[in-house]
């Protein structure tokens, strides 16, 4: 019984997605009125129907009492969450008892970062937003839903079943040599290559990175480029899985398995069919290879000094969001290479930046009043891009429909703000404003989410190059191929210690030798984003150390409440957690170090209130905003941001569980044996 | 030491002011008088607090609350339970076409928002009965004032740890000889001899000493002992006289408080033979909150009586014990007390005079005795009744034994009514105990008023000073004359000497604050125990108070937990529990600075040896 929605302010479904029980129910309910079979859009309206009082309550709330629902229980434990972005309410559902509040709250900011990343700055206008979600035709409505939809189940069941969603972080396979070899790979030879080449349309691959299932094998960054947000490469992990899902059953040899198909016979293997995800897969036979725009997250104010993470909030009025394309070319089931790269047109986004964030600014300094610094303010931001504007128009050419209307609307902009005698800068301009911002969106969506017409079409990577990229990809892990997928699977266990570079002796002790009563543990560098873990594969193949099927579910089950536990806490500032609870004792631990690893003071953490943004990397970096809000007293210092969980046996006294706890979280860091280079 | 001042008794304006934020709204919505489309909201509106609030904000929120609530539980087929907004928080019942809100801040816990209303609407139903009958037989400016009443009782004063746990306001027992507590105890045993009194609990200025009842029940007796003692107070003339008087009121009690109550062991030698459930010791021991506080064997003097023991109490009604237990069936009515018309021989009105010695008092005592003949309660019963002295109830009504301040305060109107409430099946003493015979199959399964039948029964109160004796009665008790003369003769001189005693004792010395806070709750007799209350720290902004509000939520959720700690930047704070209490503690001083980073030398870690050792001189075991 599960369902999302996205509605307009006026009760227009903008997004669905539910699951079978949840549509029987509907159905059930409007089974006496409506005919049988009559497919989507009957089901949608029975969606909007049923649901229109509550969308129209919360609108009433807004309006009169500038308070809004956040969430409902019913007797039998059926929850819904509520969240309004801007003019879109997203509301979340759940009547079977598998998600919580905390969990359906995280669902709604993570389809909302989904659309941002498929529309980019377009989601800073709801009027295009609402028609971008929800276009007249009902086929590519379909198309668009149906991609979406996917994309969400992708996310629950990475969230339900891959540590590093759990976490929000990313995971890395750990073998330092292989690692440091696909890097120079990355670096010297694709990447150069492809930038070098002329059939790259004028695009630049600014990022390159292989995935193994979810954990990523070798990241490389081109000198010039921003640094990839762990947000955004979350998000991208996300898409590439939703292309090209991992087989849990058939990817997931045993080691046997292994054996007897290394070197051949990899089609067993093969996932059966990538799901159409975009219109760019309408070239059937290229159909493994996926290209998508997307838009990476810049951050434009990183000194910005910030009193609460609130404030920050508060301050920032957009975040820039830069159109990149994205191509997904799968080497085998489960091994993908994806490149990242700038387009040229992208100048145009920074511009269309600026602009909205200018007349953001006025828009919000018209409203504090008309008199006093703040209109003042807001005129001197109009000033500086004035000119800017001017030459921005012209540049764009008068042929475009959509500049045209932008050019009517900064002329008479102008007249009202600038024109002797006329009004000037006061509320009156705050229409104004509004229909500035929607129009410069409109640019931004004709440039870079309009499908170019045929003849546009080299305006990407060619064929060629991908296919180049994509077989050179393949030469290089062939031998590595097997390896690579069984790794992914046991990455670290406790029966394993990870590679170590100084300690590469062939008898490492293991997890359960050195801590014995330790049964899992989760660590996390929040500053780079990237997590460790012993696997936990409950598989009913794979024999863990945890045992298999009911016991090791049993144990992921606990692990997965106590992270949300932990969260809970960590929400309310309490940054040291320790439960026993039934057999277990569980332990949780934030703390904060300098680049030499020196431990600092801890510091107090903010409180949030309890609809706050989910506490994670991916759909809202929290953890960014705690390093910088705590950064406030480390001036010139560089920090970082670390989390242990443990889980451990309830029998081992609580003294040795904190030793091990202290060196587990000395170890794992320590410089020289640092398994994440 | 238990909490002696609440932060309001020792006049914290701003914590005043606090807890009115606190819990901004409550509400009843009535959706059967708005179906039409031009019904207008205001109609549905039964009650809404703050009854300031402008009429079209009231509206506002009904309307909108209720309006979603229908439309969530309609696709949810269930009834909504609780209900968020960014400000605040609401719990919710819906019943019938009822519909209830109780708004609170959002720091308060939401497992305590969902009890607070329920104990406002049980509370409702204990005096009033039934909702909609109530409101079918009162005027919604009656009901009102009751609703207002009860939500001014559950809510100020209560301190911020009784906000979040529910719990009963108990004297300080460390501060208090065990033998008073003993004394209490046997007290209320005594007045258990005549078979129409269920049970009982003394209470002591709003707080309790003894009680034979549930958490529940008892806190539920307290608000008509606290309404009246504050009454007392403050109505001109009536304080500070050393008056005693006797009163009662109609409650209503749940089939399965019913139940309980006659399952429960009561001190009856002549009928041990009867019902199974009646003599489990352990449960005995349980009930009486004071001598589960004491030795054992001790529990067994229980017999011997105080020194007044009252020998003078006719036996012969208990041979009817047996017509009270669920199980049996039902009897020749002969026997019964119930129905005996010779008991009753006087109409409703008179106001025979009694003589009754007392060992400090000899003067006459005006006893307003009630007779509750079936024939009577029909002939006399109308709604007027409720328009009474009590606004609590008003069926209630008060005897008042000494004839100086008779027809001063109380309202002569006797009339028994116990039987004309229009509860089904309530009518006459024998209907309700066709009932009683015949529970519905989820007895005593449900504490929910508006499930279960509602059984009227009587609550009598003796009132020494401060000292209050409330006994649950069946209702041919206060026609008794002769059962009722034993137990207020029985118990009026141990009551007074208990009185006596109680005022003595001062209120309790607050210890220097010590090195540690701590708050220990007892989840079977829903007592607290803290040294944190009455110091300004007790408002809610207090990391100790945070703490254990976010602790015992969680404790609430996750039924495997034991024990917590949790650290931020400024406070450790331990949390442990199992099935019969929570306990928190926090330590002071000691730096509390660290790195975060796990450290087996932490002083957070050593908070659960801490405590196991300074709890000890609270009576706290943790071991």
């Amino acid at each position: 019984m599960k369902c999302l929605l996205i509605a307009s302010e006026s009760a227009e479904v903008l997004f669905h997605w539910t699951d079978p029980e949840f549509q029987q129910n509907i159905q059930r309910q409007y089974g006496e009125s409506q005919e049988e079979g009559q497919g989507l859009p009957a089901f949608e309206d029975s969606m909007s129907t049923l649901f229109a009082p509550i969308i129209i309550s919360c609108s009433t709330m807004v309006d009169r009492l500038s308070d809004n629902y956040t969430s409902f229980t019913t007797e039998n434990n059926h929850i819904y969450v509520l969240h309004q972005f801007d003019e879109c309410l997203y509301i979340a559902v759940n009547g079977d008892g598998e998600e919580g509040e905390d969990i359906l709250r995280r669902k709604i900011y993570v389809m909302k970062k989904m659309v941002e990343v498929m529309f980019g700055m377009v989601t800073l206008s709801s009027q295009l937003l609402r028609r971008e979600l929800r276009p007249q035709d009902t086929e590519q409505r379909g198309r668009l839903w149906k991609h979406l939809q996917s994309l969400l189940e992708t996310y629950s069941h990475l969230r339900e079943n891959d540590q590093s969603f759990l976490v929000e972080a990313v995971e890395r396979l750990i073998h330092p040599t292989l690692c440091e070899q696909c890097i120079e790979f990355l670096e010297r030879r694709l990447v150069q290559q492809l930038n070098s080449s002329a059939e790259r349309a004028g695009e630049e691959v600014l990022h390159a990175f292989i995935l193994v299932h979810t954990k990523l094998l070798a990241f490389y960054s081109s000198r010039n480029a921003s640094t990839l947000a762990t947000s955004d490469l979350l998000a991208i992990i996300i898409m590439a899985q939703n292309m090209y899902p991992s087989n849990e059953d058939l990817d997931d040899p045993s080691p046997e398995d292994v054996e007897s198909t290394s070197g051949s016979g990899h089609e067993s293997f093969y996932t059966p069919e990538p799901s159409p995800t975009d219109r760019d897969s309408s070239s059937s036979d290229k159909a493994e290879r996926e290209s998508l725009p997307m838009f990476e997250f810049m951050d434009p104010d990183v000194q910005m000094a910030e009193d609460s993470l609130q404030a920050l909030e508060a301050k920032m009025v957009y975040i820039p969001m830069m159109p990149h394309s994205m191509y997904c070319l799968p080497l085998w089931p489960g091994i993908t290479l994806v490149l990242l790269t700038k387009i040229p047109t992208n100048a145009v986004a920074m511009s269309v930046y600026k602009f909205l964030e200018a007349f953001a600014k006025l828009e919000k300094c018209l409203h504090e009043g008309p008199e006093g610094s703040a209109a003042t303010r807001g005129q001197l931001a109009i000033n500086d891009i004035r000119s800017k504007l001017d030459k921005f128009i012209k540049a764009l050419g008068p042929s475009e429909l959509q500049s045209a209307q932008l050019l009517n609307v900064w002329t008479e902009f102008k007249n009202r703000a600038y024109a002797r005698g006329g009004p000037g800068f006061n509320k009156d301009l705050i229409p104004w404003c509004k229909n500035m911002k929607t129009q410069l969106c409109g640019i931004y969506r004709q440039c870079f989410l309009i499908d170019p017409g045929p003849g546009d079409i080299p305006q990407r990577l060619s064929q060629g190059l991908q296919e180049r990229a994509q077989t050179m990809a393949q030469e290089k892990l062939m031998d590595w191929r097997d390896f690579l997928l069984v790794k992914s699977k046991r990455n670290i266990t406790m029966v394993s210690y990870p590679f170590s570079k100084t300690n590469p002796a062939p008898f490492l002790p293991t997890y359960l030798e050195d801590f014995p009563g330790l049964i899992h543990f989760i660590c996390v560098d929040r500053s780079t984003g990237q997590m460790i873990a012993p696997s936990l594969s409950i598989t009913e193949r794979t024999t863990s150390e945890l045992g298999k099927g009911p016991v090791a579910r049993f144990i992921k089950n606990k692990v997965w409440n106590l992270v949300s536990t932990t969260r809970r806490f960590l929400r309310k500032g309490y940054s040291t957690v320790t439960l026993r609870d039934g057999d277990f004792y569980f332990c949780y631990f934030l703390w904060f170090e300098n680049e030499t690893g020196y431990k600092l003071e801890a510091g107090d953490t903010p409180i949030l209130p309890d609809d706050s943004a989910p506490i994670g990397m991916l759909a809202w970096d929290y953890y960014r905003k705690l390093l910088r809000y705590y950064s406030k007293n480390h001036q010139g210092e560089v920090v970082r941001c670390y989390e242990l969980l443990t889980v451990h046996l309830g029998v081992i006294p609580t003294e040795i569980i904190l030793q091990h706890c202290r060196q587990l979280a000395s170890k794992l860091w320590e410089p020289s044996r640092n398994p994440l280079l | 030491m238990t909490e002696e001042h609440s932060p309001l008794s020792l006049g914290f304006p701003s914590v005043m002011a606090e807890l009115i934020r606190r819990c901004t709204y409550f509400f009843l919505y009535d959706g059967s008088k708005v179906k039409g489309e031009g019904d207008p909201t205001r109609e549905g509106i039964c009650y809404f607090y703050p009854e300031e609030t402008p009429v079209d904000k009231q509206e506002l929120l009904c309307g909108q609350l209720a309006g979603v609530g229908r439309c969530v539980s309609e696709l949810s087929s269930s009834p909504v339970r609780f209900l968020r907004l960014r400000r605040s928080k609401y719990a919710i019942r819906m019943k019938d076409d009822f519909f209830w809100a109780l708004g609170c801040s959002v720091e308060v816990p939401t497992t305590s928002v969902c009890e607070l209303l329920d104990q406002l609407i049980n509370l409702f139903c204990f005096y009033n009965g039934s909702v909609r009958q109530s409101y079918q037989l009162n005027s919604q400016e009656t009901l009102a004032a009751r609703w207002g009443q009860y939500l001014s009782h559950l809510q100020p004063g209560s301190s911020e740890f009784h906000r979040i746990f529910s719990c009963l306001r108990t004297i300080d027992s460390t501060n208090v000889d065990p033998l008073l507590l003993l004394k209490a105890a046997l007290i209320l045993q005594a007045c258990q001899r005549c078979p129409l009194v269920l049970a009982g609990c003394i209470l002591f200025r709003g707080r309790v000493v003894s009680t034979q009842m549930t958490p529940k029940l008892t806190m539920k007796v307290m608000v008509h002992e606290s309404e009246t003692y504050s009454k007392r107070r403050n109505g001109s003339g009536a304080s500070g006289r050393s008056g005693a008087a006797v009163s009662s009121t109609t409650v209503f009690l749940t089939l399965s408080e019913l139940q309980y109550l006659q399952s429960a062991p009561v001190d009856k030698d002549l009928s041990s033979h009867s019902t199974p459930r009646r003599d489990a010791p352990q449960k005995k021991t349980r009930l009486s909150r004071t001598l589960s506080e004491m030795a054992s064997s001790e529990s067994d003097s229980s017999d011997l009586g105080p020194s007044q023991s009252p020998q003078k109490v006719s036996f012969s009604p208990c041979l009817s014990e047996s017509d009270y237990s669920v199980s049996s069936p039902a009897p020749s009515q002969s026997a019964d007390p119930l129905n005996l018309p010779s008991l009753s021989p006087e109409p409703p009105f008179s106001n025979e005079q009694h003589s009754l010695e007392t060992p400090d008092q000899s003067y006459y005592q005006s006893f307003y005795s009630s007779e509750g003949g079936d024939s009577q309660v029909h002939s006399k019963g109308d709604g007027s009744v409720f328009e009474e002295n009590s606004l609590l109830n008003g069926c209630g009504k008060e005897f008042d034994l000494r004839g100086a301040e008779s027809g001063l305060e109380e309202s002569h109107d006797n009339e028994e009514v116990v039987g004309d409430r229009g509860v089904d099946g309530c009518g006459s003493a024998q209907g309700q105990k066709a009932e009683v015979q015949d529970p519905p199959p989820s007895s005593g399964a449900s504490d929910d008023p508006e499930e279960s039948p509602l059984i009227p029964m009587m609550l009598y109160l003796h009132r020494v000073k401060g000292l209050v004796l409330a006994l649950l009665v069946d209702p041919p008790f206060l026609s008794d004359t002769a059962s009722m003369e034993e137990v207020y003769h029985s118990s009026l001189a141990s009551l007074n000497g208990l009185e006596a005693h109680l005022r003595t004792i001062s209120p309790g010395a607050l210890g220097a604050p010590g090195p540690y806070i701590f708050t220990h709750f007892d989840c079977i007799q829903s007592t607290l125990t803290t040294n944190l209350s009455g110091r300004p720290g007790g408002a809610p902004e207090h990391p100790f108070v945070r703490a254990t509000s976010l602790l015992h939520s969680h404790f609430c959720n996750t039924k495997t937990l034991q024990e917590a700690i949790i650290r931020s930047a400024g406070a450790a704070v331990y949390g442990t529990r199992s099935v019969a209490q929570e306990t928190y503690f926090q330590q002071h001083g000691g730096s509390l600075r660290n790195s975060g980073i796990p450290n087996h030398q932490d002083s957070a870690f050593s908070l659960p040896s801490k405590a196991r050792h300074r709890l000890l001189k609270h009576g706290v075991n943790l071991l």
